[in-house]
């Protein structure tokens, strides 16, 4: 059963992989990285995509409108620029948090949808075991 | 069309600032324990913090909902399976220990559960208190096989956490009196997360205990209370002042409290 260190090294074996994170969104925490990081500083790119997180997740325009489960209200949030992707996978705990991995990935090399259904396996099985 | 105004962005620390000064900011008894690579007990005011070899392993506070109640709340664990495990071990971490070698949770889960509740019980045990810390020298905390935070990871964590709270609202008092709620000038939007918090603002209960209300943990429900707080959603209960009491006869001066603070500090840096 993997723990937080061996689910963010698998994710880190994804094509073009450059680096990975759990955060808290809430806090802005990052409770596990590896890799690197944009500007070499994991602090600041998990405090920065944490609020962007919480932006996707508590503005209706972005959720499924049902958010009464207790089930993260947003699968993931895609950013794209000219050299890299950003993917934000929210975690769907069965106890109460607020986590999402964070993977960065190189454009040239990386296969964003590729990496999408990875992270998104790889988050259920943080949790599930 | 309406406006939202932007929040604050996320406290992060200022690298620009030269010399990191979180090191003894918090406690400078915390960092002496740290040095020296203390393994055992540091309990303070408003929570505990168990250590091993220097590091974080466990904390516990009464304002913050414990690792039993995060993972029993929302059904991760039957209260049963807690409770067994808990009989027959020597504490919290002891019991998550026998919890995971029986097959019971997930390591991701049981991990990620843990980390929240150190961080967030550690919060508490590291705000401001009014008397000095006591530090009981036990091998009885172990690392492992739960993952341990290196002392000042949590006493970073902590300030930028006091920080982010600062910054949503500036009124510390919703954080520990009863709420209630309050009429808003314009009715904002309430995301779902929070509409359950306020819910449960009912003029008796504290934040900390809505947390423990909804298994959620207490530093996410302060954050919530302060974002509520400053949509103006709700507020502090003020009890009324009690009337003074007739003025004795004065025979003593006010103590210096900022003296009497440095006094703790020296005394726990001893």
């Amino acid at each position: 059963m993997p723990g937080i260190d061996e689910c963010l090294l698998e994710a880190m074996r994804l094509p073009g992989a450059r680096g990975a994170a759990l955060v808290d969104w809430t806090s802005g925490l990052a409770l596990g990285t590896v890799g690197e990081a944009p500007g070499g500083d994991h602090e600041t790119t998990a405090a920065e995509a944490a609020e962007l997180a919480r932006m996707a997740a508590e503005h209706g325009a972005f959720t499924t409108g049902d958010t009464t489960d207790g089930r993260p209200p947003v699968e993931d949030v895609i950013i794209s620029n000219r050299d890299s992707y950003h993917l934000l996978r929210f975690v769907d705990t069965s106890f109460d948090s607020s986590v999402f991995l964070h993977l960065w990935i190189g454009r040239e090399d990386g296969n964003l949808a590729l990496a999408r259904i990875r992270l998104g396996e790889m988050a259920a099985r943080l949790v599930l075991g | 069309m309406t406006r939202v105004g932007t929040p604050p962005p996320l406290p992060v620390r200022d690298r620009t600032a030269g010399q990191d000064r979180t090191a003894g900011a918090l406690s400078p008894m915390l960092r002496r324990l740290a040095e020296e690579q203390a393994t055992g007990v540091l309990v303070r005011e408003h929570g505990t913090l168990y250590l091993a070899q220097g590091r974080v392993v466990h904390a516990e506070s009464p304002l913050a909902p414990g690792l039993d109640v995060l993972l029993t709340a929302h059904g991760t664990l039957a209260a049963a399976a807690w409770q067994r495990a808990a009989a027959q071990a020597t504490g919290t971490p002891d019991a998550a220990r026998l919890l995971l070698e029986a097959g019971l949770l997930p390591a991701g889960a049981l991990e990620l559960c843990h980390l929240d509740a150190l961080y967030d019980a550690g919060y508490f045990a590291l705000a401001p208190s009014s008397t000095p810390g006591r530090f009981r020298y036990d091998s009885g905390s172990r690392i492992g096989p739960l993952s341990s935070v290196p002392v000042i990871a949590l006493e970073r964590e902590t300030l930028r956490r006091r920080l982010l709270l600062h910054r949503l609202w500036p009124d510390p008092a919703a954080d520990s009196v009863p709420l209630i709620r309050a009429d808003p000038v314009a009715a904002a939007p309430v995301t779902p997360r929070r509409r359950a918090v306020l819910d449960r603002v009912d003029g008796v209960r504290t934040a900390p205990e809505i947390a423990r209300n909804l298994g959620r943990q207490a530093f996410h429900t302060l954050v919530d209370v302060r974002r509520l707080a400053a949509a103006g959603l709700l507020r502090p209960v003020r009890t009324a002042p009690a009337p003074p009491p007739p003025t004795p006869p004065l025979t003593v001066t006010d103590p210096d409290i900022a003296l009497l603070k440095r006094l703790r500090d020296a005394l726990e840096a001893l």
